[in-house]
């Protein structure tokens, strides 16, 4: 790979000889070769504001709906309204002013073609790509019913995508930085009497990576996550809510040796759905979700994880979308995850 | 280990002392383990910041100083190609990028920052160079990956990256900074760390293509005025870049710091805009169409445009303006001891070189020069320097950095009065460091 000579200077007088005279300097080096149309089709997903790039193709909301509970409503909540740290989808209209704005497809986005070319070239989250056009189409009407921008009986198509005005289109300029003009000054630049100095709330920062080490509840994603359910369960608690305790596993069920191999490829290529359970994935240490996944067995999980699975809350991509995983390191991180959640 | 907030954990200090008793006699060893543990017992509640001795006395065996010989002095190590990819020394493993965990749902589409207050010069060693992902790191075969030009050009091209390699290189040493870089303080300090505060920057040389010469390659048609980048991860990032960009220092790089691009940063390939935001620096690039009006994707108007306090919003706001932070001393680095120190960071301009940086102590009411030293290069980390006394005297610390263009970097407040506190991206604005008299150093802000 790559042990490629420079240009010769033979090779540069000879190409150089070639543009001799030409109008576009572009032949110079005449590298890489042209490329096919078919090959540029594959490709060539984005679209634009005025409808240039959207391929042939219809969605209501009503279709809408049902994809995007299946597809989004894990992440993005069943209206829009986000759950987690997700994006909030929907609301927030005429709060961009406020102290506290909601920035979303509704109150912020200028163009509707936007959601159509983002859903289509990035979502779902775990499974970019996996979407068709049509499908692309009903989801965006829904969300755009969500932000009451289109009525319920709304059908978006690649004919009327660029009609859909969004409210907040007229807000956005260019920049005009420079916009403020601070000037070099040395010396009595300001009243030493009248500084006010703020410092950090306490606890919100992250210290704690110097304090605790790399485990520590500031460290990393799987540790904020941690904390944050403690913290809930304490808080609901308080409010003398009965909570399920979770059993203090005094001592972890031993694991398989696939399970054990498994554990590295989970947090590598799974933890993203399983860890949380995004997109109607069965989160790790979920007994109940697990439950009915293991009673069909092993074959059947290990079947649906490499080849994919497409059900009614979700879709697992065949491996998780990670192509490069082999097939007996799929295998051993659905032993890791089953024997972790039973 | 000098360089933390406070002392180190009991547990980390129990690591510590086996690791460091590794390679000794079976009888050297149980007698400094002995030792060890008896001191991390005395000191493990103190908190040291300011001066971290107690803790570095722990840690240190006295057999290996003088006039004793070492224990390393007694053996041999091991030869060569026992790595045959080097690693930094063990006792540097905690000079490592880190994360704020709350800024995001999760790790893969997320945002680590580089540890500032352990580098030295301006190059970021390839491995601390801050991650901003989308849809994770692809794990892209280069024998497999291709460039696609297309759109309002003559002859549509596609490239693969021998295709690439054999052009022309060119290595330039530039800054990357993520506009988000500082963003969390709009409102108040939230940050106790300069990792976190300014660690979204980093600073490489950068090895590749002009892009104006594959752009030339394709040749652009007349109308044609912005170009699409996009990447090939499962996120298919894409930004619309102004034609003058591509076409002035626009580079496509395959290579960071000799050797080829860390798939964190793009392997095989990746755009690289000097001066202008992290996000348009499109990594993993796989295609370029070139068209006449930009495409407002969602990374140029759900995210990275700056929201103003009356509602509207900016947009293409893709410059870096010139910045300075103070890295020693600063939270991690506290002030040791009194005497002689040098105050030292890092300025830096997305619109060219930096002509001037002067420090205050008092909060920005008097200001004096430092120095410049080393490289000072156009759009590249540039440090600064000043030597001084430090006799436990408290500081408002802060650096104001000027660039070529004559900008001089303003105050918060001056960025709060035209923009508010909800922009999130672009503060650039004088940071100030609290030095307190035993030397500790705090994130605050000055009004």
């Amino acid at each position: 790979m790559f042990k490629l000579a420079k240009p010769t200077l033979v090779a540069a007088a000879v190409a150089g000889s070639l543009v001799a005279g030409a109008v576009n300097a572009g032949e110079q080096f005449g590298l890489g070769r042209t490329a096919t149309a078919e090959e540029i089709a594959g490709w060539d997903i984005d679209v634009r504001p005025d409808g240039m790039g959207l391929p042939v193709g219809s969605g209501s909301v009503l279709d809408g709906e049902g994809l995007y509970e299946a597809q989004c409503a894990s992440c993005h909540g069943l209206f829009g309204e986000g759950e987690g740290r997700w994006p909030v989808l929907a609301g927030g209209q005429g709060t961009l002013a406020d102290e506290r704005p909601t920035k979303t497809v509704g109150s912020y986005w200028p163009y509707a073609s936007t959601l159509y070319d983002y859903i289509y070239r990035a979502m779902p989250f775990p499974a970019p790509r996996s979407l068709t056009p049509d499908q692309t189409y009903a989801i965006s009407a829904y969300v755009l019913y969500l932000n009451e921008i289109v009525d319920e009986d709304f059908v978006l198509t690649n004919e009327n995508l660029a009609d859909v005005k969004m409210p907040n289109e007229p807000n956005f300029f260019v920049d005009p930085r420079p916009d403020v003009a601070n000037t070099r000054c040395m010396s009595d630049c300001a009243d030493p009497a009248a500084l006010q100095v703020t410092g950090s709330i306490g606890g919100v920062t992250p210290v704690g990576h110097f304090i605790e080490g790399a485990d520590g509840p500031a460290a990393s994603h799987d540790a904020q996550h941690e904390l944050e359910k403690k913290m809930e369960m304490e808080r609901l608690k308080e409010l003398g809510v009965e909570v399920e305790e979770e059993e203090a596993s005094s001592e972890p069920a031993a694991l398989s040796e696939a399970a054990v191999a498994g554990e590295a490829t989970y947090n590598m290529a799974c933890v993203a759905c399983h860890g949380a359970g995004i997109a109607g994935a069965p989160a790790v240490g979920d007994k109940a979700a697990w439950e009915a996944r293991i009673a069909r067995g092993m074959e059947s999980m290990i079947s649906n994880a490499i080849n994919g699975y497409a059900g009614d809350n979700g879709v697992m991509p065949a491996k998780g979308g990670r192509a490069d995983l082999s097939d007996e390191a799929v295998a051993n991180a659905v032993a890791y995850m089953a024997e972790s959640s039973q | 280990m000098g360089n933390i907030i406070k002392g180190p954990s009991t547990r980390e200090l129990m690591q510590q002392l086996v690791t460091d008793s590794e390679g000794m006699t079976v009888n050297d060893r149980r007698d400094f383990l002995r030792k060890g543990i008896a001191a991390v017992g005395g000191m493990a509640a103190a908190t040291v910041a300011g001066g971290v001795s107690a803790a570095d006395n722990a840690m240190v065996n006295s057999t290996n100083l003088p006039p004793n010989e070492p224990s390393w002095g007694r053996m041999l190590g091991h030869g060569v190609i026992e790595y045959p990819y080097g690693q930094p020394s063990k006792y540097e493993s905690h000079v490592v990028r880190r994360t704020v965990p709350w800024l995001t749902a999760e790790s893969i589409s997320s945002i680590s920052m580089t540890p500032l207050h352990e580098l030295k010069g301006i190059i970021t060693p390839n491995g601390l160079v801050f991650e901003r992902y989308h849809g994770g790191v692809p794990t892209i075969n280069p024998e497999e990956h291709r460039l696609i030009i297309h759109g309002l050009v003559e002859r549509p091209l596609i490239f693969t990256m021998e295709d690439l390699m054999r052009f022309p290189s060119v290595s330039v040493i530039k800054f990357l900074e993520c506009p988000a870089n500082g963003g969390m303080e709009w409102r108040g300090t939230q940050m106790e760390a300069l990792q976190f505060t300014h660690g979204m920057l980093s600073c490489c040389e950068w090895t590749g293509v002009p892009l104006k010469a594959l752009l030339e390659e394709a040749g652009v048609k007349p109308e044609g005025k912005w170009v699409l980048a996009e990447g090939a991860d499962g996120a298919h990032m894409s930004r619309s870049i102004p034609l003058e960009k591509c076409l002035d220092d626009a580079l496509i790089v395959y290579a960071q710091n000799g050797e080829m691009l860390r798939p964190e940063q793009g392997y095989p390939v990746r755009l690289m805009n000097p001066g202008w935001e992290g996000n348009t620096s499109i990594k993993w690039l796989r295609r370029l169409e070139v068209g006449d009006k930009p495409w407002y994707h969602r990374e140029e108007t759900s995210k990275y445009t700056d929201l103003m306090a009356d509602g509207t919003a900016r947009k293409f706001t893709f410059v870096q303006e010139c910045n300075s932070v103070i890295t020693s001393p600063c939270p991690e680095n506290p002030i040791k001891g009194s005497g002689m120190i040098e105050i030292e960071g890092i300025a830096w301009s997305g619109r060219g070189k930096i002509k001037q940086v002067d420090i205050s102590f008092d909060g920005g009411v008097s200001w004096t020069p430092a120095n410049l030293k080393g490289l000072v290069l156009e759009k590249a980390l540039t440090r600064f320097s000043l030597v001084t006394k430090w006799d436990g005297q408290p500081w408002l610390l802060q650096a104001r950095a000027i660039d070529e263009t004559g900008y001089v970097q303003p105050t918060l407040q001056q960025l709060r009065d035209v923009r508010g506190t909800e922009s999130i991206y672009h503060k650039n604005a004088i940071h100030t460091w609290q030095v307190s008299n035993t030397g500790e150093v705090k994130n605050v802000q000055v009004s």
